[in-house]
């Protein structure tokens, strides 16, 4: 039996937790649903011993332990599985475990440690090569890993932390039978997740967070999805109210004809951009779907000009951008990349410089050719208020704040300013529900003043939500769709490659 | 043609391994320390460290044994500088391992000077008594067989110490805990923190035992192979050393095939220097008009070439020179 009692942790000034206390029955799978920054990760990291709470204890069967390191954790049995792995992609299986187990400066019997390894497996019905090397799995296979190391310390109680975020639908597939079965024999599982249909199919209780407080505990099914989601969230999903534009979409703004472009380094040829036709107008959403890989990337490293085409022509408002310096390029328009991390942000600076990396050469924002220190803050402060950033200041690096605060930042900076064209890719990977709903909300109010938005998508449910016209990638060719006249499945089908003549 | 009683073949042999000793000594520590993340440019310094310690200890004491010790704490003293420096305060490891270069010259030409003047406050030698330094170490039956005789088991005792140790972590790296620890250490921190294992006490392990190593190496220079000392008697060994366990790609064959190949090429450079004038071959005869410095210079040409070609695919450690921040 495992009991969380009124834990208390603050991050500078933000109450991450906030008297939380739970307990968890032995041989059960417990799920803890919450939006990011609900306090989940912080709640497993304090029982994980990873930091320490301000307030409160944990008791472990009564007893009551201070949970000093991850050492300690997992001398009590106590083992996590991060959300980013802890693996030396560059050992093998073998070697990433007896990492975690055994003796130091004495040799290792491989042949026994590698039966235990496979009997562990075989419990669990999955197939694990403890001589592969762990950077050529997938990400799927070196989860297993990770549960197993975990589980080969003699651990009694197992922590996932977002596990099914890495994974493929048919991985998910495979990781809930192998949870329950952990859980039949004996071994407590906590489930981290803000996905509720596989918080449905996996546990026997849920504890809800919002805000640092547990709003909800208690058996799986005594709430109904709309009321788990709606503690979670604390308002109804956004997402239903954001429907197609009746506006009607004016002028072409951005045009693509014929653009094509080749492979880089073959002379087979295969295109990156094959025949590309798009045009996006003022007050419209297209939105382009697809399987990742299929020349997304491609399409928006040609409009913005960081790579060249072989040939087509790319006009903005009637104009050739051909001629125009990359960065200039670049400039005239709103971009939400895909990498927001890399492209979008500079993680170790302020959040207010981040804020002002588009602006910052305005007059407005200058004195004496030096930044004018009090027009950036009051912009920033400005910013953080209108787009709801959470942070502990407007100082901090951008790193420090969470995934969702991030992609508001990079939206506030973006989207401020009516820009005529939006450029968006992938924008709500990585978010929850309320961050999600929010970026689609400012993508239809863009549209709404007259903005021409170019969203590539791999989510097509939200994809399909917002845009008023739809097309599909596929293979580097652009093709169109009759949406919202054909159907979800339709679309799905082109995605994978099946062109129906009817579309 | 016959050098000082041995076939060239066999002096060659000979030579190239005891040019190698000092290499694969120092070597062994490094690689272990790079492969933790850890990269050590001071090397040198840390060799020549090694040798005035071990020979001003050897002149004091009167015993060879006690020289070697002194170098080899003279190594971890001056590494453990290092690794607080780079390892705790999480200092860039470049100039840090630059800065005991810098370090490592003045300290060793002061510890010289003293040395000097000590040994004549009281009359005696400077250069060290008959039966300090060590001798090689000829083992019995085996030294006789033809050329692996002589190039094998007829060698300082630090030779025979570093195979062994090569054994040892090459062991230790493939077949224990503690290597998946070690090599993880410079592939994923994070991984080692999260088995509850101290990066930074274990890189500072790592760190010192490369210290020992290249005063160990440092005092062969100036103990065992030859008894003597010189301000630059290293002369670039050290440097050599950190290019033969990228050209080794951080593997124990791999490094230790690096360096008998540079010490054969520098032996080979050793005997062309000396037998260019003494032989009666036009080739030899035409090699006299080439400077000497020439002749010098060709085994880190080698290196250079060595390098340059075969060590593009490997990329070593993700974490090589990169602080741990906890």
């Amino acid at each position: 039996m495992l009991s969380i009692e009124n834990i208390s942790k603050a991050f500078g000034g933000v109450q991450a937790l906030n008297n939380v206390s739970l307990a968890v029955a032995p041989g059960s799978v417990q799920g803890i649903l919450g939006e990011n920054g609900a306090g989940k990760t912080t709640l497993m990291n304090i029982l994980f011993g990873l930091i320490r709470p301000d307030r409160g204890q944990i008791r472990l069967n009564g007893q009551s332990v201070v949970v000093r390191s991850p050492r300690v954790a997992q001398q009590l049995g106590i083992g996590m599985v991060h959300q980013h792995f802890k693996l030396a992609p560059a050992l093998s299986v073998t070697d990433n475990l007896a990492l975690a187990v055994g003796r130091n400066f004495v040799l290792l019997h491989r042949a026994s440690f590698r039966d235990r390894i496979a009997a562990l497996a075989r419990s669990l019905h999955w197939a694990v090569d403890p001589d592969s090397v762990v950077g050529q799995l997938n990400v799927g296979q070196q989860q297993r890993v990770e549960i197993i190391k975990a589980l080969l310390g003699g651990g009694k109680i197992l922590i996932l932390d977002e596990p099914t975020a890495v994974l493929t639908p048919q991985e998910v597939d495979e990781l809930i039978p192998a949870v329950r079965s952990l859980a039949r024999a004996g071994i407590t599982v906590i489930f981290i997740s803000h996905k509720l249909s596989e918080v449905n199919r996996m546990c026997d209780r849920i504890a809800v967070l919002r805000r640092g407080e547990l709003v909800f505990a208690g058996p799986m099914g005594e709430l109904s999805a709309e009321e788990i989601t709606h503690r979670m969230l604390g308002a109804p999903s956004a997402l239903s109210s954001l429907g197609a534009s009746s506006a009607s979409p004016g002028l072409v703004r951005l045009h693509l004809s014929r653009v094509c472009c080749p492979l880089p380094g073959t002379r087979k040829y295969k295109p990156l951009l094959d025949n590309i036709e798009l045009s996006v107008r003022a007050g419209e959403i297209v939105g382009i779907a697809g399987v990742e890989g299929n020349g997304q990337t491609t399409l928006i490293d040609a409009i913005l000009g960081s790579l060249p085409i072989s040939s087509g022509v790319i006009t903005l408002d009637g104009s050739d951008l051909s001629h125009l310096v990359n960065f200039r390029r670049a400039r005239k328009f709103a971009c939400i990349p895909e990498d927001r991390q890399g492209q979008g942000l500079v993680l170790s600076l302020s959040l207010t410089a981040n804020l002002m990396l588009r602006s910052y050469r305005n007059p407005e924002f200058m004195r004496l050719g030096l930044r004018h220190v009090t027009a950036w803050r009051s912009r920033a402060a400005m910013l953080v208020r209108s787009f709801d950033i959470r942070c502990a200041s407007v100082e901090v690096p951008i790193q420090f704040l969470s995934g969702g605060n991030q992609q508001k930042a990079l939206i506030a900076r973006e989207l401020y300013g009516n820009p005529p064209v939006i450029l968006a890719i992938n924008p709500t990977r990585g978010l929850d529900i309320g961050a999600t709903a929010f970026v689609l909300q400012q993508l239809t109010a863009a549209r709404q003043r007259g903005a021409a938005v170019l969203l590539i998508h791999s989510d097509l449910d939200e994809l399909l939500a917002i845009s008023d016209r739809v097309m599909v990638m596929y293979a580097g060719r652009l093709l169109p769709t009759n949406w919202p006249a054909v159907d979800r499945a339709a679309i799905g089908r082109m995605m994978m490659g099946i062109t129906p003549q009817a579309a | 043609m016959n050098i000082a009683g041995e076939s060239l073949g066999t002096f060659l042999a000979r030579q190239t391994v005891q040019a190698a000793t000092p290499l694969i000594m120092a070597g062994l520590g490094e690689l272990l320390a790079e492969v933790t993340g850890v990269i050590n440019i001071g090397i040198e310094g840390l060799m020549l460290m090694g040798c005035i310690a071990g020979y001003a200890a050897a002149g004091i004491s009167g015993s060879g044994g006690v020289g070697l010790g002194a170098a080899i704490f003279a190594g971890m003293g001056t590494a453990a500088i290092f690794a607080g420096v780079t390892v705790w305060a999480a200092a860039d490891q470049i100039v840090a391992g630059a800065a005991v270069n810098i370090l490592a010259v003045g300290a060793s030409g002061l510890a010289w000077f003293f040395y000097q003047n000590a040994r004549e406050a009281v009359h005696r030698s400077v250069s060290l008594g008959r039966h300090v330094g060590f001798q090689s170490v000829a083992i019995p039956g085996l030294s006789r067989i033809p050329f692996f005789g002589p190039m094998l088991f007829d060698q300082y005792m630090l030779f025979y110490a570093a195979i062994i140790l090569a054994v040892l972590i090459w062991l230790l790296l493939h077949h224990t805990r503690t290597g998946a620890i070690l090599r993880a250490l410079g592939d994923a921190p994070e991984a080692c923190q999260a088995a509850g294992v101290s990066v930074r006490t274990w890189r500072t392990g790592a760190v010192l035992f490369a210290g020992a190593c290249a005063g160990a190496a440092g005092a062969y220079l100036s103990i065992m192979r030859t008894h003597a000392f010189a301000s630059d008697m290293t002369g670039g060994q050290g440097f050599v050393v950190l290019s033969l366990v990228i050209f080794g790609r951080w593997t124990i064959p791999g490094l230790i095939a690096g360096c008998l190949l540079f010490g054969g090429i520098n032996s080979l450079q050793q005997i062309l220097q000396t037998t260019r004038y003494t032989s009666h071959s036009t080739l030899m005869h035409a090699l006299q008009h080439i400077p000497f410095e020439f002749f010098q210079m060709l085994p880190y040409v080698v290196a250079l070439l060595a390098l340059a070609t075969l060590s593009r695919s490997s990329p070593g450690p993700r974490y090589l020179g990169q602080a741990w921040r906890q």
